[in-house]
This record gives C-alpha cells, sequence and structure tokens, in this order.
C-alpha cells in the first residue's frame, strides 16, 4: 500500500481537523470583522483618547482703568526659558545608559556593589535631570547666573505636565530675555517663552479696591474642543479680593489651546492639531479717580503710622472716586507671587483690612447730623427757637457730661442755637436736644438714612457689624435697660453706634442730594443718571440751616482749619462736620477723628468721610486737626482738576 | 529569466546600498565629506567673484577723466563730511568712556571691522545667505554679526578656511533682540519665508501693545545691543503696520526690509574684541 493509499484511508479523521480548523478560522474572521466593522468606532475612540492630549492656556485677564482712562492694572509680560522635552528623548535614552555604564564599571572596579545601584527608576530620573541641568547651565554662561535644577519641580512636571514645555527660569528680565533672544538658536530645545502676570503701574495706590489674583489651576474652558481627553493646562489665575474678585468672571480671558498626538510614553509627536486661541478678558472702567485717590492716600501717609480710611463718591451718580484705607500693600509684591516675607509684613502691619468698608468706628460729632435731623422732623427741635446754655459740662442721671474737651478745658460755648450748635459741635446742646428726642426717634432717623446696612457696594468682604441701638437692642443684648445717659451718648454718636466710612461718606452725599439714601458703585458710567431716593423730609428753611451750620464748621467751628493760608482753597465752599469718637483696642481707649463733608454748597458735586484712628491712649486726637486736612487734600485735587475740565468757558463767560 | 530580472533591479539595489552605506557612514565621516565639499567648491566661488572684480575694474577703467575728476570731487566732500563727524565721535568716545568710568559701567563691546567682498549671493525660498571672501583665515568666528552701509546684515553661520558663510536677516535662522526707535523696550525680529524676486520682509513680535506705527511714516527697527551679539542701533528695517495680538500683551508686524541686501557686494564682519 503506497503512502497516498494509506492517506486516503484516513480522510475522515483529517476531514475532521479540517472542519475544527476551518470552524476556528471562522470564528477569527467573524471576531476579525466584528471588531474592525462594528466595533471600529470605539476602538478608533480608544486610540484617540490613547494618543492625543488637550492642552489648555488660559486668556490674559482684562484691563482695569479708572475714570479718565488710566490704566489701574494691566497685564506685564513675563518673560521664561523653557525646554521642550520632547525633544531630548535620545538624550534621555544616551545618559542613561552612560550612566549605568557608570555604575558597572565601578562594580566591576569594586568601588561599589550592585546593592549602591540606584533602581531603574531613579537612574531614569538621575539621567533627566542631567541633561536638564546642561541646558540650563547654557543658560547660566549666558545670563551669568548659576542656577540649579530643583528636582522635585522636575520630578513634578514629568508625572504631570509632560506635554507642557519645562520652565527652566521665570521672571527674567527684560535685558536677560533680549539676550536669550538673540543668542539662543532658534531650532534649539531651549525656547523663550511669554505669559503675562499682573501689573499695577501705581503699585499701592487703592490696593484694598484694585484687589490681586492668585495663581489657580481650575480654568473655565468653553471653546475647546476634545473635552474628553486627558487634558493639561497651564495655571491660570483667579481674582482673590477686591474689584479682582468681585469682576473675576468679566475680567476672566477666554481659555484657549490646542491638541496634540503622542506617543507612548506622552512625549509630543506632532504639531498641534485645532488650537484656538486664548483671548483677553473684558475690560472695567472703574469709578476711582486715581489722582483723588494719590491724593487721598498721600495725605494719610504724612500721619506715618497711623491707620485711617477715606471714601469719597460722586454726589449725583453715588460713584465712588476714592476708596482709600491704610496701611495698604504694594500690589506689584503679589506678582506673580507674593512671597512668605511680604505676607507676614503685610500680617505684622496689620495691612490686609480695607478700613473703608470694614473699619466698624463710632462716628463722633458727625453723628450729630442725624440727631438734627431727627429733632427737626419731630418738632422737638426749630432752626430758631431751640437754643441751650453750654457751660461746659451737664449732668445727667447721676452722671456729668462734659462738652468738647480742649487743651484750655472744658468748651464753654454760652447760649448757642442750632446753626452754631453744629458750626461748633457743641456737645451740650446736643446732650439737651438729643433726650427730648429720645433714642428710639434718633434710631430710626439713622435707620432711614440706612446707617445700620452695609453700602453693597461692588467689593467682597463688606461688613455686616455696624449698628444702630435703640432701647430694645440694649435689652435684648446686652440685658440692661436703657438710660438717659445712653440718650446722650447715642445722640453725639458714642456709646454702641458702629458705621463705616463709606457708609458716613454715602450719608453726606444723601444729605448734600437732601435725600437719605446713596448707593455707592465703583463702575463708572459717563451717562449714569442721579440718584433720587426718599426726600430728607425737611422744609426748605430747615435744610438751609443744616447746611449753614455745616459750612459754618468750615468757616470759624471746628474746621476753622479751612480759613488757615496753608489749608485754605479759595473759591470753593464746603458744608463738613467734624467728630471725634473714642473706641476701646486691646483694653485702651483710643481716638478716631472724622471728618465728612460735601463740596461745592451751592451745587454739590462731591461728599466724602474721612476717618483716622489714633494709635496713642487718651491723646487728644481732633477730627479737625487729623481728618480736615486729609479732606483738604482731596478736595483741594479734585478743585484743581475740575476748573482745569472748564477753563474755556470760563475763559469766555468772563467777556 | 532570473538574470533579466536582476538586471532590470541592479540601478534600484545599487542606490540601496549606496544610501545603505551612507546610512551606516560614521557621523565624522560624513561632516569630513561635507566641509571637504565645501571647501572644493570655495574657490570656484572665490574665482567667479574674483572676475566678477575685474569685470568691475575694466568697466571703471572705461570712465573718462572727466567723470572720475567729478567724482574724485565729490568723494572729497563726503571725505570731508567724515572727517568732521570722525572728530565728533572721538569727542564723543572720550565723554563716553569719562561717564563710564564716573558711573562705573562696564565698557561696550568692541569689534575689529573685517570688510569681506561677497563670494556668492544664494537667496532662494529655501536659503538666505552669503558666501564671503574671508574665513578661518582671518579669524572670523561663527555667530559674528555683519553689517553694511544700510544697517545689519546677519550672522557669520559658518566659517571656512578661506570664506564664511552669511545668514542673512531675511532668513527666518536669524532671530535678533531689537527696538524700535526711541523706545527702550526689547522686542523680537525674526527673518520671514522670503519668495524669490519678492521684496524682502522680516516678522517683529513682543511688542508693547502702546507703541503706534503709522504706515505713512513707518518706524525704525534697530538693533537693541541688549543681546550681546549686535551694538545697538543698526538699521534692520521699517515697521510700518502693527497688529494686535489676540492675547491683548503684545503686537506683532511685518518688517519690510532695504531691497539692497539682495545685491550687497561688499560687507563688514564685527569680530568682537573680547568674545565672551
Amino acid at each position: 500500500m503506497s503512502v497516498i493509499e494509506t492517506h486516503k484511508a484516513q480522510r475522515p479523521r483529517l476531514l475532521f481537523f479540517q472542519l475544527l480548523i476551518g470552524a476556528m478560522l471562522l470564528v477569527l474572521a467573524a471576531g476579525l470583522a466584528y471588531r474592525q466593522l462594528f466595533r471600529s468606532g470605539d476602538y478608533g475612540e480608544r486610540e484617540r483618547l490613547q494618543n492625543q492630549r488637550r492642552v489648555l492656556v488660559p486668556g490674559p485677564r482684562g484691563n482695569i482703568y479708572d475714570r479718565d482712562n488710566h490704566l489701574l492694572v494691566g497685564n506685564r509680560s513675563r518673560f521664561a526659558v523653557t525646554l521642550y522635552l520632547d525633544q531630548l528623548r535620545r538624550e534621555f535614552r544616551t545618559e542613561y545608559i552612560q550612566i549605568v555604564r557608570r555604575y558597572r564599571e565601578s562594580e566591576a572596579a569594586g568601588d561599589i556593589t550592585r546593592s549602591d545601584r540606584p533602581s531603574p527608576g531613579q537612574l531614569e530620573q538621575i539621567a533627566r535631570a542631567q541633561v536638564v541641568q546642561r541646558y540650563l547651565d547654557q543658560i547660566n554662561r549666558l545670563l551669568g547666573r548659576n542656577d540649579q535644577v530643583a528636582l522635585r519641580d522636575l520630578l513634578r512636571h514629568f508625572q504631570q505636565q509632560l506635554l507642557l514645555p519645562y520652565i527652566l527660569l521665570d521672571d527674567l528680565k527684560p535685558e536677560e530675555f533680549a539676550r536669550l533672544l538673540e543668542r539662543l538658536p532658534i531650532q534649539s530645545p531651549l525656547q523663550v517663552y511669554t505669559s503675562s502676570t499682573r501689573h499695577y503701574p501705581y503699585g499701592s495706590a487703592a490696593a484694598h479696591v484694585l484687589g490681586y489674583v492668585g495663581s489657580t489651576e481650575e480654568i473655565d474652558v468653553e471653546d475647546v474642543p476634545d473635552e474628553d481627553l486627558k487634558t493639561y493646562a497651564f495655571k491660570g489665575s483667579a481674582g482673590r479680593d477686591g474689584l479682582e474678585l468681585h469682576y473675576d468672571s468679566l475680567l476672566q480671558g477666554k481659555t484657549g489651546g490646542a491638541t496634540y498626538w503622542v506617543d507612548p510614553a506622552g512625549f509630543r509627536v506632532r504639531s498641534a492639531v485645532k488650537p484656538v486661541t486664548p483671548q483677553q478678558g473684558g475690560r472695567l472702567d472703574t469709578s476711582l479717580d486715581i489722582d483723588l485717590q494719590i491724593a487721598a492716600e498721600k495725605a494719610i501717609d504724612q500721619f506715618e503710622t497711623l491707620k485711617g480710611a477715606v471714601a469719597v463718591l460722586d454726589v449725583r451718580t453715588g460713584e465712588v472716586l476714592v476708596l482709600a484705607s491704610k496701611p495698604d500693600y504694594d500690589l506689584n509684591a503679589f506678582s506673580p507671587r507674593l512671597s512668605a516675607a511680604a505676607a507676614q509684613d503685610i500680617n505684622d502691619r496689620e495691612a490686609w483690612a480695607n478700613l473703608a468698608i470694614s473699619g466698624v468706628y463710632p462716628p463722633g460729632s458727625t453723628f450729630k447730623l442725624i440727631t438734627t435731623i431727627a429733632g427737626l422732623r419731630s418738632g422737638r427741635l426749630t432752626t430758631d427757637n431751640s437754643t441751650a446754655d453750654c457751660e461746659g459740662t451737664m449732668r445727667i442721671g447721676g452722671r456729668i457730661f462734659v462738652c468738647d474737651k480742649s487743651a484750655s478745658g472744658y468748651a464753654r460755648h454760652g447760649v448757642i442755637a442750632l446753626r452754631e450748635a453744629i458750626a461748633k459741635s457743641c456737645d451740650i446742646f446736643f446732650y439737651t436736644y438729643g433726650l427730648r428726642i429720645g433714642p428710639n426717634l434718633i434710631a430710626d432717623e439713622a435707620r432711614r438714612f440706612q446707617l445700620d446696612q452695609p453700602t453693597g457696594i461692588d467689593l467682597p468682604h463688606e461688613t455686616r457689624r455696624m449698628l444702630i441701638p435703640d432701647p430694645e437692642w440694649k435689652k435684648a443684648t446686652q440685658h440692661e435697660g436703657w438710660f438717659d445717659g445712653d440718650t446722650a451718648n447715642m445722640a453725639i454718636g458714642q456709646g454702641f453706634i458702629g458705621v463705616t466710612p463709606l457708609r458716613m461718606a454715602c450719608l453726606v452725599a444723601s444729605l448734600a442730594r437732601g435725600e437719605t439714601t446713596t448707593r455707592p458703585t465703583l463702575l463708572h458710567d459717563p451717562h449714569r443718571a442721579t440718584q433720587h431716593t426718599e426726600p430728607i423730609g425737611l422744609t426748605t428753611g430747615q435744610y438751609a440751616t443744616l447746611v449753614s451750620g455745616m459750612e459754618g464748621s468750615t468757616i470759624d467751628g471746628t474746621a476753622k482749619i479751612f480759613q488757615t493760608p496753608t489749608y485754605r482753597i479759595p473759591g470753593l465752599r464746603i458744608a463738613g462736620k467734624t467728630g471725634t469718637a473714642q473706641t476701646t483696642r486691646d483694653g485702651k481707649k483710643i481716638n478716631i477723628a472724622w471728618f465728612v463733608c460735601f463740596a461745592p454748597v451751592e451745587d454739590p458735586k462731591i461728599a466724602m468721610a474721612v476717618a483716622i484712628e489714633g494709635d496713642t491712649p487718651g491723646e487728644s486726637f481732633a477730627g479737625g486737626l487729623y481728618s480736615a486736612p486729609v479732606a483738604q487734600a482731596v478736595l483741594k485735587a479734585w478743585f484743581e482738576k475740575s476748573q482745569q475740565r472748564v477753563p474755556a468757558v470760563s475763559g469766555v463767560a468772563a467777556r | 529569466m532570473p538574470s533579466n530580472r536582476f538586471d532590470q533591479a541592479k540601478p534600484f539595489a545599487t542606490l540601496g546600498i549606496v544610501v545603505l552605506g551612507w546610512l551606516l557612514l560614521p557621523v565624522f565621516v560624513k561632516v569630513f565629506l561635507r566641509v571637504g565639499f565645501f571647501e572644493l567648491q570655495a574657490p570656484v566661488h572665490a574665482t567667479t567673484s574674483y572676475v566678477r572684480d575685474l569685470q568691475e575694474y575694466w568697466a571703471d577703467r572705461a570712465h573718462s577723466n572727466n567723470e572720475l575728476v567729478e567724482a574724485g570731487r565729490q568723494l572729497r566732500h563726503v571725505y570731508a563730511g567724515y572727517e568732521y563727524q570722525a572728530q565728533q565721535m572721538e569727542a564723543q568716545r572720550a565723554e563716553i568712556a569719562r561717564l563710564e568710568q564716573l558711573l562705573r559701567l562696564p565698557s561696550n563691546p568692541d569689534y575689529r571691522f573685517e570688510p569681506a567682498r561677497v563670494a556668492r549671493r544664494d537667496l532662494s525660498g529655501w536659503w538666505q545667505q552669503l558666501v564671503i571672501r574671508k574665513g578661518a583665515n582671518y579669524d572670523i568666528p561663527i555667530g559674528a554679526p555683519v553689517v553694511y552701509s544700510g544697517g545689519v546684515v546677519g550672522r557669520v553661520r559658518e566659517v571656512h578656511a578661506y570664506t564664511a558663510v552669511v545668514d542673512l536677516v531675511t532668513s527666518p535662522r536669524v532671530r535678533l533682540a531689537a527696538t524700535i526707535e526711541d523706545d527702550p523696550r526689547p522686542v523680537s525680529y525674526q527673518g520671514g519665508l522670503n519668495p524669490p524676486l519678492a521684496p524682502a520682509r522680516g516678522i517683529v513680535e513682543f511688542v508693547p501693545p502702546d507703541l503706534v506705527t503709522y504706515s505713512s511714516a513707518p518706524r525704525r527697527l534697530v538693533t537693541s545691543g541688549l543681546g550681546g551679539v549686535f551694538p545697538a542701533g543698526l538699521t534692520i528695517g521699517y515697521v510700518s503696520r502693527l497688529e494686535a495680538s489676540t492675547d491683548g500683551l503684545f503686537q506683532s508686524g511685518e518688517v519690510s526690509l532695504d531691497p539692497r541686501l539682495s545685491e550687497l557686494t561688499e560687507v563688514t564682519v564685527l569680530v568682537p574684541l573680547s568674545p565672551d
């Protein structure tokens, strides 16, 4: 029997295996068809997710301007030198091999044992660090520096940010940037890189209002496709305080980015696809007047270490022209990031708080304006017949209350009427009529002017701790009855009352318009309509007496400093009211010097409140001596500026 | 037939072997071959250049005596002007030295001026370069700045025994730290992609957003001196139009370059006297 015949005899078995193999091939073919025809989309998607990465680049923040279009906050370029790691893969490998070889040679020579050799992962890190340091040394040579690679940063970059260029040196000076531009070969893995960081041309001016930003890894992404891909993002910035925080969504730039193809190790292998360019955030036009702001801050600075705040409003619109708070800080110290030493310095000087909106002080004699309005509206005080005999002291409920205490002793104003009482800030007059008016009417009047409410200004961290007390409040919180002494104190703005400088500025602006409420805003709108709120509720004569008393304060009253040659502003009539309040800090009594005013009297345009904290317990610290000069500096700057704006009109009119 | 098939494939096989051989050659051999090839070519470029010089010489000989007298007269005027400027410059140099001493400032880098004839201009979509007739024999260093009467020419990229290759300022391979005249802030200049026969242009980037230019009065772009390669104040070109970059940080724009760059016959290499 031939071999062929033998095989023929076994055909049934062969047939079985043929069928088996055929069936298996069929299964394979079916599987292939299933995966290629029906699951191809899934695999394509998996391949896309594995091989593509998205890189996000936040857009620069928008600029902030003052009402005259002066740039208050912008962006400055931040120069860095970066290293594109994806171009160094071969160098990393070569370095790794050389390091391993050196270790083997050392082992062979008996210098080290096998156990001394680092693990492959560690060797890889060493190789990377050495290559990166070589490139950094090139930069060091060009710039005359001696920087070292931050190993922890480098490791983190490899683990988390491999697709992004590694920043070797940051925040280079323009000269260093220029040097690298010219010295680095265009094709080099080393490249100069620019990004933006906040820039504050006026340094510390309006620091608390403008606020600052901090870096964040959470950036808003809207129109950058491929959100399902693994994403790497450059750090963005977010507002942390002031306008930067309140208007963060407006100022925030629009994020751009691109998708890159990467190899299995995560290195980039192709240039960007679907790039979306980042865009700058919106501009913010504030109502601040930087010239007045600087004038106010400079005026407070003359008292060196004293704390204080100034709030200045446009009477008509409520737009905030100045919101100053001292001590403050240089905003440029926050850019690109605040150092620990600078933060400690701000802490030590207690400079974080914006006292204009968070400093709660008793208003002192400036509150007499409220007492006056309450009395006039209730009929318990009249412009013609209400007088008091001021002998310097007054006994109320078994306790002696004094009129203003000066170096020469208690003030003795004699028989004094309302206008003079406001101008000379006679406490005896207001004790007398305060008791007649009563605490509830005074409190109601203060609440009508919303002195117990936050102003609602477009800034974060405005305090809600302001307080207008009344007998009910005292009973509920202090569990005590209300005494006449409390009423006397309340009538002159002492005791439990607490208000902020901004709230007092709103009060004066409202008074200047003959109304009760002013809502302040930091947004500038040249077409903003005049605010109209509830009328003040005084007759023309009553209102005129009130204003006349306030003007008298700056002529021959407690703010007569305005008539001295140094502080006089020729051509400007000012209606003001001084105040000196006591408050307790760390168990010691200190004075708060107040001055509130509006001007010009005949056509009010600007209103302000100034509060300066004394730092020496028991020191005589009158509003007329400390706060009025600050107000004068602002008024002078404002008056000169407003005169410059209409010289041609005046010239024509003069003819 | 198998032998016929191999005959037909022989050219491809040969090409494959040559390519494989080239790929397997050590790097130093390739570099040697490349440099050797260039050095062999160099005399051809130099000879062509000398012949062109000779042509110009005989063309100059054809001028009449009157023309030469007139040219000499004009030259005397120019010379007088330059002599006066040279005296002024001496006085200014002395003043600068005095101020440097007074303010303890480091001296500005000083250069040796090395004039060189252009042996070859290679201007195409790929290359924008000159070959000059001086090289290692005159201690020309790689990276040295090259200038002419109109400003910046470029930088030396390669130095050979008797010649050097200069990347023109029109080439995308050249990047300079520049300033727009009368503004101290540094900007980046880079050559553009310049096709042949088109006016040469470059790109200026990182221009601060407050700088303004008008097409009717273009602003001069000059070297900043901050990069440490070129001295300050040399003309690169003119910027007539700037556009805001979309990130809002900077502006960028085109720089019009001097058309004489494509006709240069003589340039000056600035050899740093104290290279860093």
